[in-house]
């Protein structure tokens, strides 16, 4: 099994849409913006949340971490966004420490599995929170707001309450909130679980549209296969118990993908390769622990 | 269209209990009448109603004394109160260290320490404001400080991670979390307040023009004033409820545009 894990530990393969034309999107598999190395972290009462984490995202790559509960794969992206320490091993952003996260062009931006809103503002002020906390409030501000609500929809809805959206509202504002101090990496943990399939499906296609319009980095945490293949030009597939990478599957599959993607035969192979790996993987896990 | 009053919640809601409670005065009043029971062991609501009328002078001269105790009780127990919360959480050390004696200060029964605190403290107002404010600190303490730390720990990494200091994260996060809870204090402290202003009253047992209705129930039972003491009762308990729907209307005031508590049931 040892074996099985650390042939995926070399550094993603280079990969063929970075020489595509650039109507493909922007491009990828440049400069590393995170670089997970042997990581390691251990919880206080002895639970291996991630064990041997590498894991490079390059600028412009759209990466999904999928995988079962307990895989680790929320632990990995809260490491990747700074929020608490690592056992074992070292974390990089932009090739230095966390100190320079936050700085010009080296922005980090986190949307959570629910919306997390403050209830007791109404939503202009809670996509304006990050300017307020980061002391970067000036005369643009109001376009600033203004233009992510636009981006997310929500233009007429400034001035609600948080409960007076549906989920799915909720959750735009919250990625407007992510999007107003354009950060140059986007984190996001199930952010769309808790949602129906069709409002689960234009957030995606809204979420790719921002990534190809903004020049993001996306790192994308589901449990969802299909999510997955969809969405991202990498698919990074962790096993739990002890949470662990097991593989690393290149979607090369061309931007923009609409709905022919989801019933193209191309769309049902990478599916089924991401499936296996996960299947492989389990049965390992199995294996291992009788 | 029109419906009749009877499916109207609002109007059942108000109309029930002002139905119990005339059917329970008249009936008060006819076992008085048809027993002939002397005013002084119990009088009748007509009698009460009467000695409201002829002593509302006395009453009221009482009822403003005790409000004054109250209010003052009540004011430096929510600010002393909030002090103390906000400080609790600034470290857990000092909450650990601290806390219990909050709790001590709230199981020592009022009426054993009020003979102490009369004797120190000198002027009798600030004496029976010091016995009130110890027994209504409590709920604002404990409840504040919950609130404070019942903040949505995703919210709270989010503030980390865009570097918001101590500061802010108490002025943009924990207070208005906290908020509800306060709030829910508030209420019971308010009624606490009352209750401890009376309650040193009766043990100080002040006289003259600085007497509070308690001292009127005491000196109006002496003098086998019964229907006054009924009275003064009755206008302690209508203080009572008239501070709780205050703290309901401001908490409901600040919180309906977001807090459930707040928020109306939509049919």
């Amino acid at each position: 099994m040892r074996d099985a894990t650390a042939s995926k530990f070399e550094p993603a393969p280079p990969l063929v849409e970075a020489s595509a034309p650039a109507s493909d999107g922007p491009a990828r598999a440049g400069r590393p913006v995170v670089e997970v190395s042997g990581v390691d972290k251990v919880y206080a009462n002895g639970t291996i949340a991630l064990q041997g984490a590498d894991l490079t995202i390059r600028q412009g790559e759209f990466v999904s971490l999928l995988g079962p509960s307990g895989c680790g794969k929320s632990t990995l992206l809260r490491i990747m966004a700074g929020l608490g320490d690592v056992t074992r091993g070292s974390v990089k952003w932009w090739e230095q420490d966390y100190s320079v996260v936050g700085q010009k062009g080296r922005k980090l931006a986190f949307v959570f599995q629910n919306a997390t809103l403050m209830p007791w503002a109404r939503v202009r002020k809670n996509v304006r929170l990050p300017l307020d906390l980061a002391r970067e409030a000036g005369p643009d501000t109001d376009a600033k707001i203004d233009s992510a609500l636009e981006m997310v929809g929500l233009s007429n809805f400034g001035n609600a309450y948080p409960r007076e959206l549906s989920g799915g509202m909720q959750m735009r504002a919250s990625i407007a909130r992510a999007m107003v101090t354009e950060p140059n990496l986007l984190l996001m943990d199930e952010p769309f679980g808790a949602l129906d399939e069709m409002t689960r499906n234009k957030l995606n296609d809204d979420v790719l549209r921002l990534w190809q319009d903004k020049g993001w980095t996306v790192v994308f945490v589901t449990h969802s296969v299909y999510e997955a293949v969809y969405l991202s030009n990498r698919v990074v597939v962790m096993a739990a118990r002890p949470g662990r990478i097991v593989d690393d599957v290149a979607i090369d599959a061309p931007y923009p993908r609409g709905a022919d993607f989801r019933v193209s035969t191309e769309f049902a192979g990478y599916c089924r390769q991401v499936s296996k790996s996960l299947e492989l993987a389990s049965r390992q896990g199995r294996e291992v622990r009788s | 269209m029109k419906r009749p009053l009877l499916e109207n919640e609002r109007f059942v809601q108000i109309a029930a209990p002002v139905f119990v409670g005339a059917l329970f005065l008249l009936l008060w009043e006819l076992v008085v009448r048809a027993n002939d029971i002397p005013h002084y062991i119990l009088p009748g609501p007509s009698a009460i109603a009467k000695a409201f009328v002829e002593d509302s002078a006395i009453l009221f001269q009482g009822l403003l004394m005790t409000l004054k105790v109250t209010f003052l009780a009540f004011a430096i127990a929510v600010v002393l109160g909030t002090a103390a919360s906000l400080l609790f959480v600034q470290s857990r050390w000092i909450e650990v260290s601290l806390f219990p004696y909050a709790v001590l200060m709230q199981v020592t029964p009022i009426v054993a320490i009020a003979p102490l605190i009369i004797i120190w403290v000198k002027d009798t107002t600030w004496a029976l404001t010091v016995c009130a404010v110890i027994i209504a600190i409590f709920p604002i303490i404990s409840n504040t400080t919950l609130g404070l730390r019942s903040v949505d720990p995703n919210l709270q990494a989010m503030f980390r991670m865009y570097r918001a200091g101590r500061w802010q994260q108490l002025i943009r996060l924990r207070i208005p979390s906290a908020l509800p809870y306060f709030f829910g204090g508030m209420r019971i402290s308010t009624g606490l307040a009352l209750i401890g202003a009376v309650v040193a009253e009766f043990v100080a047992g002040t006289g003259g023009s600085k007497a509070g209705l308690a001292y009127l129930i005491l000196q109006s039972g002496y003098n086998l004033k019964i229907p006054r003491m009924f009275a003064a009762l009755g206008l302690i308990t209508l203080t009572g409820i008239a501070l709780f729907a205050l703290m309901v209307w401001i908490s409901d005031r600040v919180l309906r545009n977001w807090h459930e508590s707040a928020l109306k049931v939509e049919q």
